[in-house]
């Protein structure tokens, strides 16, 4: 049993505080989702997200021959909580690209595609990022129940439907893309295909999904006879559900570490803002209250910290985490929203005010937390799925729905 | 970074298992509830056979040379099994005094800890419950050569059966100015009274009336009482939270099954999400606390401890014990509230354990401090 982290992996912790100290204004700070919904946060995110792809560390977990740096797990895990700590933007190439388009070209698209499309996520450029479009309407949790058809023709396929929650596709170049191709499969689950799709393709139109506080993270997009080169389909037509398994993994683990690094910073602030902050004649970290709240959240924080550390070891040792990227990216979730309100209480009233104004403390962090969190935590898989993944393949349960 | 166990590690856990479920059986627990002694002598015996009362001694004084993470382990099996029996207090301070006891001292008290004749209490808290310093009024007065303690201790675990208890007086005004005393139990003057408890886990009121002590039962310096007070508290927290975590595997454990066995409306009832998402709360808390237990005693036995992370754990595995009981209880149904079902057996430990070594509020105070509050 040991838990510590090599000197390689404390250098390269370094390496990014330094980057961010350097390279982000003061008051920036950009949690998940975040990036997408006003001009000037994408603006500088794709500055990040270039001067990251400088750095070698955009794409470090791919193979040096995409572009990466053979990162470690380690390394990749270290790089995670830091960019949640100083809240980097641009990290993700449109929440798709470098999580889980990337590593799904590599585990099951061809050499062709490869070629293609990991040099431009790679390189930070606006031709590298991507959208995810998995829910529909009638299809959240219940993925299988998907309805949006591809139909070969000749050497293309037609796509028709309408995909929601879409986040990043009103900036996204490309679309990562479930569909049907088999709607008669006697087990819904095998008709699903995946295909990427130029969002610059004639019939797409994407419509702004706003969210209660104006911000623009989600989009409907609607297919209207879509034609996409059959060479377009990843992996194997039909196989689409089992592809998506693995990536989802990759992306669901890859989720733990930022939310620790945010959790980190979040607590920091709120332990500064404590002790700066008078209220009834004394400063607010000698409020038993508030030394409580904080006390208890950061042992939350730091057993995220093991969950995280746990899952990386696991695929050190080549073992596939079954149910460890499921449990860290609820308790994550859950974690951010209990920070949320308990950062909102220590702000008193001024907790109301609107993130950009001038009454805002902590440059609005604490209510851009609050606001975003329940996001947060139904994208990519919903707390309940979370959970049923847990009961089922850790503690042996019968399905629950 | 490990997170798994070494090959000796792993067989001191599964002989560890091996001897508890046989030896200490359920109905074994519920009998010595309700014994005079709250052990059973022979066990005891076999515990100093396995190793176990000297696991962390070096070789010289009758122990094995294990670690503290060793221990740990340990503790995590006796708390999924429940071992009603002095390991926890005796070991409690042998820890001090490997740590500040002279060389006389080691030579004469471990040795006996390690071969099961010597049982030991810890006598720190009084009349208010918590411990903090000034709350000792315990006092020890020099009198011709030697020591003279007056005062009364509470929950003291065991000390109907301890021949040695490690005492707290205050030996002068000053805010820190507490000594620790080696106290032969059979003194004159020591007066124990079992206090009724719902773990039935023989707390005690100690009374001690003008009981002489001789100058050399001082463990440290005079002064450096508190300090040593401090010294357990940062072990045995997470002594106690790794016994805490067995307890809430063990918890987890047997609900699961019962999820999984019990049938309603055609069905498991583990099938039910309500349920299962309740079982993999229980789980995922009960498995971030052992990680936390685990890094707070990796950093011990490395030598590297920190307040921080000792803090990090014992202000939160009450919580999570009780948490997880509560749940498994409901799972249960009323089954789970009768008196021969096992839940209840770990349900009545949730608070003994939680105001052993320091209550949430202290660890929880300490943790705030270490944020920087």
């Amino acid at each position: 049993m040991d838990f510590k982290l090599g000197e390689k992996e404390e250098a390269l912790r370094k390496g990014i505080r330094e980057f961010a100290q350097k390279e982000l204004p003061s008051e920036c700070f950009c949690l998940l989702l975040e990036e997408e919904s006003r001009d000037e946060d994408w603006k500088l995110a794709m500055s990040i997200s270039k001067k990251l792809a400088q750095k070698g560390w955009l794409v470090m977990a791919w193979p040096k021959e995409y572009g990466g740096q053979g990162a470690s797990y380690w390394e990749q895990m270290v790089y995670g909580e830091e960019c949640g700590y100083w809240g980097i933007p641009g990290v993700a190439m449109g929440v798709s690209g470098v999580a889980w388009v990337g590593p799904s070209l590599m585990q099951f698209g061809n050499e062709e595609q490869r070629k293609k499309h990991l040099p431009l996520i790679a390189s930070g450029e606006a031709d590298g990022v991507w959208c995810t479009a998995y829910s529909e309407p009638n299809a959240g949790s219940d993925f299988a129940s998907i309805q949006t058809r591809a139909v070969r023709d000749g050497d293309e396929y037609v796509i028709n439907g309408q995909k929601v929650w879409t986040s990043c596709a009103h900036r996204a170049r490309w679309c990562w893309l479930a569909v049907k191709t088999d709607p008669g499969a006697p087990k819904k689950h095998r008709g699903i295909s995946i295909f990427m799709v130029d969002m610059k393709s004639p019939g797409i139109t994407v419509n702004p999904l706003l969210n209660y506080y104006g911000a623009h993270i989600f989009n409907e997009v609607f297919f209207d006879n879509v034609r996409v080169p059959a060479s377009n389909l990843v992996g194997e037509e039909n196989k689409g559900w089992y592809h998506l398994m693995q990536s989802l993994a990759s992306e669901r683990h890859s989720l733990g570490p930022p939310l620790y690094g945010n959790a980190r910073r979040l607590l920091d602030e709120l332990v500064g803002y404590a002790k700066e902050t008078q209220y009834d004649g004394k400063p607010l970290s000698q409020n038993l209250g508030v030394r409580h709240m904080l006390a208890d959240a950061a042992v939350e924080a730091e057993m995220l910290k093991l969950f995280n550390y746990q899952v990386t070891w696991e695929l050190t040792q080549g073992l596939i985490p079954i149910y460890g990227s499921s449990r860290n990216k609820a308790f994550g979730d859950q974690l951010l929203e209990r920070i949320g309100i308990i950062g909102m209480r220590i702000m008193g009233t001024y907790c109301q005010v609107d993130p950009y104004s001038k009454w805002t403390k902590l440059h609005g962090i604490i209510q851009r937390v609050y606001l975003l969190s329940p996001g947060i935590s139904i994208a990519a898989g919903t707390d309940e799925i979370e959970k049923n993944v847990i009961g089922q393949f850790k503690l042996g349960l019968p399905k629950s729905y | 970074m490990d997170f798994k166990l070494s090959e000796d590690q792993e067989m001191l856990r599964s002989l560890a298992r091996d001897f508890l479920t046989k030896e200490c059986p359920k109905a074994k627990v519920r009998e010595l509830e309700t014994d005079e002694k709250g052990y059973d002598p022979q066990m005891w015996q076999k515990m100093a056979e396995l190793g176990w009362l000297g696991l962390v001694f070096p070789e010289n004084y009758g122990g094995t040379g294990g670690t503290f993470l060793d221990l740990v382990l340990l503790m995590e099996e006796i708390g999924k099994n429940i071992l009603p029996s002095p390991f926890f207090s005796t070991t409690v301070c042998a820890l001090p005094i490997l740590e500040y006891g002279n060389e006389w001292q080691k030579a004469k008290f471990l040795p006996q800890i390690a071969n099961g004749t010597a049982i030991w209490a810890l006598a720190v808290i009084e009349t208010l419950g918590g411990y903090k310093a000034s709350e000792i009024k315990a006092s020890a007065r020099v009198r011709d050569g030697h020591y003279i303690i007056e005062g009364t201790k509470l929950f003291v675990p065991n000390a109907n059966v301890a021949n040695h208890l490690l005492v707290a007086a205050r030996t002068s005004e000053d805010a820190e100015g507490i000594a620790m005393f080696i106290v032969d139990a059979n003194s004159a003057g020591v007066e124990v009274e079992i206090i009724p408890t719902i773990a039935q886990d023989k707390q005690c009121q100690v009374t001690f009336n003008r009981v002489e002590v001789p100058e050399g039962n001082v463990l440290g310096d005079v002064g450096e009482g508190w300090d040593i007070v401090e010294f357990i508290l940062d072990r045995a927290a997470i002594l106690k939270c790794a016994e805490v975590s067995g307890g809430c595997q063990a918890v987890v454990e047997m609900t699961n099954a019962y999820a999984k066995d019990r049938v309603q409306f055609d069905k498991p009832i583990g099938s039910f999400q309500a349920i299962q998402h309740r079982l993999v709360d229980m789980f995922v808390n009960a498995e971030g606390l052992q990680y936390l237990v685990y890094q707070a005693a990796w950093r011990i036995s490395t030598g590297f401890p920190s307040r921080l992370h000792t803090s990090l754990v014992k202000a939160k595995a009450g919580e999570v014990y009780q948490r997880t009981c509560l749940d498994a209880i409901k799972i249960h149904g009323a089954t789970g509230f009768t008196k021969e079902h096992d839940v209840g057996l770990y349900f009545r430990r949730v608070k003994a354990s939680e105001f052993a070594m320091g209550d949430s509020d202290l660890w929880e105070e300490r943790v705030a401090a270490e944020l920087g509050l």
